[in-house]
């Protein structure tokens, strides 16, 4: 009776993207296999419930997974499609050992335990509440079960399982590669790890995450968020965007220097308070901060082709601009900071290194490249507009498109409460405190670095200037105030 | 280097003065946040997400949230407008529209996941179908109040008055089960075959049900035709009890029209429109027209009332009820449909802390908000009836004092 939903929703299609060539082979898989007694369908959306707790000389593994996640195993049934409880015990162990214990591998430090044993597997109401916690989970599986002349549809209940593995240690580093994408066409996994220190982390995770290590080291933790910097960097097209802003009036790396770092301290430090929970919970705050990101790559394009532009200027606003860019790689961090083990600030500066190393790729690319084409394609100054108009264009559209997003959310003076007015007042302290530290870098700077003197007093677009290799980059005659 | 001394100073003298200005304002706000609070909703205006198909929502008639978290919703196809069904006709008159399948299953985020429902075989689909409830073991149960015969399908027009559809004797006199892939499972009652209150094997226009899950026992708010709350076991379908206002035996008599004037009613009026059972064990129900709140124990037995909004005449105020998912279900959210607000209560003593919500057809307003339902998160979820005809979310923003009687339309603002 149930019909597929046909949609051409891109948002759905996002979301299901990645697993669409996992959905296509079981599709391929489910026509060119023989079929079994039962073939069900294989679930849109599964979410698996699962507790690690090593004790002693056992790590036990607690999971719950929708019945009718387990393919391909015949369930006994009675009546028009009640689960025979009296009956079912065999067939829960077996799509146990295929669904769940065959396709989980666990690590001891780094030594892979063998196949766990299964020490219980049961059914359960959807609706039953003991997965809340490890002790209720324990106390619900190991407890009675459903009564055997319970009516409980086939495929709306839940498969619980315990798995005990052997280990070495309580105290061991352990890291768990759960294989459970296969389950459905999108798979949540929620995992919560107890050490024995008493801590509890949770994990929640889409698909297959490949090795999780349970309780990293913070050199792990650093490498694995170093790569998610740099890879987010290069991914990220209106980052990009914002940086080719940067680079084409100043293609020196050393007159880059004051401006991207001015941007990396502006984004790590919005970066790191969202991460401690500072940033504002607005609903429309995501869709403001595009927004204004979109508004950032139009401003410093249209900067570029109005020219006149210092060193000292450009640094301070792209300082403002950085950090609107850290509560946008915030957002994108959001699900991922779980992987930080106990090593959260550590984390946060790996992610902002990974950055930096993804921006001092592009730099190191656009650098040359700009000046071939300044060079040999077109003279700098129209080059520098008919670019900076292309970004300005589409960064435009994104503002628009994005706009309009942010005034679905009409905008509503909070009520003057006392809580608010305290809050405003944080805001004003932390403002004051950037400011103040702006000021102070604005106001000595020059006097160690006299490069940033605002450009001698030569008109714009007169001529090309030449270049001239400098140290590791290259610059301009006039110091790259063009 | 002087004028830096004073800049300097004249810094840190401010950054002080925020400093003790921020905390004597935290702890008033504390101060102020010990007093009385109720949670905050935000509407999310973007949520559903729009429908395929070019499918439209008609009546929308029940709203209930499963295990997982899924949103469901009853609707009716039949209420929409002759144009709203182009697509539907015979070559079809238009790219656009039809009605969707009557049973939808969203997910949080607002994706259709699953669609259903409508006449088939085995059991009696209602002519006008009323309220959807997931039960404690997943499967999904529906009403009717229906009048006359199964006479159109679904995408055909057919204007039906949600107080008194269709014309003639009541048809929908039944519940129905089903699994949540629509697999039909049960059903209590026959069509056009009720004997009135004390009828012990049919119902009259049941609007809403409940399921025990300690008992495993059905609680039918019984209904659009009859005057009482109906027990029956929810895998057999067995009588267990019945009963009507103030534990009464319940009698069909006419009552006549609602007189906010005159001593409280002893009989439920038409519809009993709502009955939702509590986790210490007492039972609301919604006596709709007479705009009160009646609370049982699970044997019948009267326990307690409350008046809402007394002077509201018409469909009356208190059309379906929520409870807060903290384990006490401390607070109850109230649906009125005819003064177009959400109640927020508190359980124990059903006193009215601050309502929210106002006549209108943007996010957050509504018109003729029929039934409520809340998630595990505490985000209630709406659904609208009449010319209101859709569905819609209020995300949980935490507690906040209650400032307001009246709080108006809720928009997406600051988080406190």
């Amino acid at each position: 009776m149930v019909s597929p939903v046909f949609t051409s929703s891109s948002a759905v299609f996002r979301r299901t993207a990645p697993h669409l060539w996992t959905a296509a082979f079981l599709a391929a898989l489910v026509l060119v296999l023989p079929q079994a007694a039962v073939a069900h369908d294989i679930p849109n959306d599964v979410t698996v419930q699962a507790f690690v707790k090593p004790a002693g000389e056992h790590l036990n593994l607690l999971l719950r997974v929708p019945l009718k996640a387990m393919r391909d195993t015949e369930f006994p049934e009675r009546g028009p499609g009640y689960l025979d409880l009296a009956r079912v015990d065999a067939s829960l162990r077996e799509a146990a050992t295929v669904w769940i214990a065959n396709a989980i591998e666990v690590y001891d430090d780094d030594s892979k335990l063998p196949n766990p044993q299964i020490v219980d597997v049961r059914a359960s109401l959807e609706s039953d509440k003991s997965f809340a916690s490890y002790d209720e989970a324990f106390a619900h599986v190991t407890g009675p079960r459903l009564q055997n002349d319970a009516q409980v549809y086939w495929n709306q209940v839940m498969l619980d399982v315990l798995l005990e593995y052997p280990i070495r240690s309580d105290r061991s580093r352990f890291s768990i590669h759960p294989g459970l994408a296969r389950l459905g066409l999108q798979v949540i996994t929620a995992l919560r790890f107890l050490p024995p220190d008493g801590a509890v982390r949770a994990f929640e995770f889409a698909g297959d995450p490949g090795l999780v290590r349970l309780d990293p080291r913070w050199h792990q933790a650093a490498l694995r968020f170093v790569k998610l910097g740099f890879f987010h960097i290069l991914d990220g097209t209106d980052h990009l965007l914002f940086l080719f802003c940067l680079v084409i009036p100043f293609r020196s790396l050393r007159k880059l220097i004051p401006v991207v770092t001015s941007f990396t301290v502006a984004h790590s430090i919005t970066l790191i308070a969202s991460a401690y929970n500072v940033a504002p919970d607005f609903l429309w705050f995501p869709p403001l901060i595009e927004t204004l990101i979109a508004m950032s790559i139009v401003y410093m394009a249209l900067e570029n082709i109005v020219g006149g532009i210092g060193v000292q200027r450009r640094w301070m606003i792209t300082f403002g601009f950085g950090l609107v860019h850290g509560f946008g790689f915030s957002f994108a961090l959001r699900q991922t900071l779980q992987f930080a083990g106990s090593h959260l600030l550590s984390s946060l500066l790996s992610f902002n290194i990974g950055v930096e190393l993804g921006q001092l790729l592009v730099l190191m690319l656009l650098i040359p490249l700009l000046h071939v084409f300044f060079r040999f394609a077109v003279a700098e100054r129209t080059g520098t507009i008919i670019l900076s108009a292309l970004v300005a264009h589409t960064g435009w559209h994104w503002m628009i498109d994005r706009g309009e997003r942010l005034r679905q959310f009409p905008f509503v003076w909070p009520a003057l409460t006392a809580a608010t007015l305290a809050s405003a007042m944080h805001w004003l302290m932390g403002i004051l405190i950037l400011a103040g530290l702006v000021w102070c870098v604005a106001k000595y700077w020059p006097l160690k670095f006299p490069l940033g003197q605002p450009s001698p007093r030569r008109p714009l677009g007169t001529g090309t200037p030449q270049v001239h290799a400098v140290g590791h980059g290259l610059e301009t005659e006039t110091g790259g105030e063009i | 280097m002087k004028r830096n001394v004073y800049i300097g100073a004249a810094f840190f003298a401010l950054l002080i003065a925020l400093r003790v200005g921020s905390t004597v304002l935290e702890r008033r706000a504390a101060a102020a946040a010990s007093g009385v609070q109720a949670p905050r909703f935000e509407v999310d205006p973007m949520w559903p997400k729009p429908l395929p198909n070019h499918w439209l929502l008609g009546m929308t008639i029940g709203v209930s949230v499963d295990a997982q978290d899924h949103i469901w919703i009853i609707h009716r196809g039949g209420s929409l407008e002759r144009m709203e069904n182009y697509l539907a006709a015979n070559p079809p008159a238009s790219e656009c529209c039809m009605a969707a399948p009557p049973v939808l299953e969203f997910d949080e985020e607002g994706n259709l996941l699953a669609h259903w429902g409508g006449p088939g075989q085995g059991y009696d689909w209602p002519v006008s179908n009323h309220g959807i409830t997931v039960d404690y073991k997943g499967n999904v149960w529906i009403g009717g109040n229906g009048r006359g015969a199964q006479v159109a399908p679904p995408t055909q027009a057919a204007a039906l008055n949600e107080s008194q559809p269709g014309g003639g004797p009541f048809n929908d006199n039944m519940v129905l089960k089903f699994t949540q892939d629509g697999k039909f499972l049960m059903q209590i009652g026959h069509p056009g075959q009720s004997k009135g209150s004390n009828d012990l094997e049919n119902l009259k226009g049941p609007a809403k049900m409940f399921i025990d899950r300690e008992t495993n026992e059905l609680y039918v708010a019984d209904g659009y035709g009859n005057h009482r709350v109906i027990v029956f076991d929810a895998d057999t379908g067995k009588y267990k009890r019945h009963w009507g206002a103030y534990g009464h035996k319940p009698d069909d008599t006419s009552l006549g029209p609602y007189n906010p004037d005159a001593p409280p009613a002893q009989q439920f009026r038409n519809p009993v429109h709502c009955t939702e059972l509590a986790n210490d064990g007492l039972l609301y129900v919604c006596d709709r027209v007479n705009d009160r709140i009646q609370v049982f124990k699970k044997d019948g037995t009267f326990v307690k009332e409350a008046i809402i909004a007394r002077r509201t005449l018409g469909d009356g105020s208190v059309w379906d009820i929520a409870f807060s998912k903290d384990p006490q279900q401390k607070y109850i959210f109230l649906a009125d449909g005819s003064n177009e607000k959400v109640y927020i209560m508190l359980r124990d003593t059903l006193e009215i802390l601050t309502s929210f919500g106002d006549g209108g057809r943007q996010p957050g307003e509504f018109y003729a908000v029929h039934s409520i339902a809340t998630d595990s998160k505490g985000n209630l979820f709406t659904t609208e009836t009449y010319r209101g005809q859709r569905v819609q979310k209020f995300v949980y923003k935490g507690m906040a004092p209650v400032t307001k009687k009246d709080q108006g339309v809720v928009w997406p603002k600051k988080a406190s």
